[in-house]
């Protein structure tokens, strides 16, 4: 079966209940338990990135404010990656990790953002984050990462 | 209508959606992560892009019309706008949202106006889309059939 989704393995195609054919797409297992924690305010947008994170095989816990998320960290929750949008409404994303890394906070931060203005970036580059993704964030993107940190 | 019938003409109602660029790859990543214990996610997610979309339009609306306009604000709901559209896949509404906010940034209402006029044009096209793929499929499965994963490749 031709592969479906460049970059991606071929898929496999099974029929399962529910009246739909599952998916069935491999995505790459990990040697490590991947943790991940995902910061965005926009309800639609969290979910679908916690469910993308999810199927990458990256244990999501998903929260609303950038409070929230150094509120998890400072109560001793580590994570292997974790993910901020740049808009959040009090707190922003970059504030949000740049708190992190005061805290001593050494793992892989992204930065997300739902559109690109120039300047945009050192915002973000100023407070510590690794990498940044234009929404939406991808499979085909993340994955590489993922790799990188599972080694 | 019988079953295979029908799941051709959703296949091929599917993929001119892609191939006129309303929807794009973001919307399989959708029915990726669809499946049994999440059976309805599709669906959810794209209602709960209606609704919020419906809500930033109107609000765009609203202070474009009033005296003194709020570009800032504006600016807020269309990249609100554009990170919901962007994350189901809705293409063109994604990329009518980038002409607004360049709009906004001029702090130009005319040219907002037009923008916004455009937006509602492409998003009422989707949601007009996707509530047919969606009856298409209840049809399927309403006749004892299955509804097919979409391979990606146009």
């Amino acid at each position: 079966m031709a592969p479906a989704i460049e970059g991606m393995a071929p898929a496999v195609e099974s029929s399962e209940g529910n009246n739909k054919m599952s998916k069935g797409y491999q995505y790459p297992s990990w040697k490590k338990k991947l943790r991940g924690l995902l910061v965005d305010n926009a309800e639609l947008c969290r979910i679908v990135e916690k469910g993308i994170m999810g199927l990458c095989g990256v244990e999501t816990q998903a929260v609303e404010t950038g409070e929230a998320a150094v509120e998890l960290i400072a109560s001793g929750a580590t994570f292997d990656l974790i993910v901020i949008d740049r808009f959040l409404p009090s707190m922003t994303g970059a504030q949000t990790a740049r708190k992190m890394r005061e805290m001593g906070v050494e793992s892989k931060i992204i930065g997300l953002f739902a559109s690109y203005f120039e300047g945009d970036e050192e915002d973000f580059v100023a407070a510590g984050v690794d990498d940044f993704k234009e929404k939406p964030l991808s499979p085909n993107w993340l994955v590489p990462i993922l790799r990188e940190l599972d080694n | 209508m019988e079953v295979g019938q029908m799941q051709r003409r959703l296949a091929e109602y599917t993929k001119s959606l892609f191939m006129e660029g309303i929807l794009d790859a973001q919307f399989l990543q959708l029915q990726q992560l669809q499946d049994e214990s999440n059976p309805d996610f599709v669906v959810e997610v794209v209602t709960l892009f209606f609704d919020d979309s419906e809500k930033l339009l109107n609000d765009i609306a609203r202070a474009l019309d009033q005296q003194c306009v709020d570009f800032k604000k504006i600016d807020a709901h269309v990249h609100q706008l554009k990170g919901s559209s962007s994350s189901v896949g809705a293409q063109r509404v994604k990329n009518a949202c980038v002409a607004f906010r360049n709009f906004c940034e001029e702090q130009n209402a005319e040219g907002s106006l037009r923008c916004l006029q455009q937006v509602k044009q492409e998003y009422n096209l989707v949601k007009n889309k996707l509530e047919t793929l969606f009856r298409l499929e209840q049809q399927i499965v309403a006749a004892g059939g299955s509804v097919p994963m979409i391979e990606s490749s146009f």
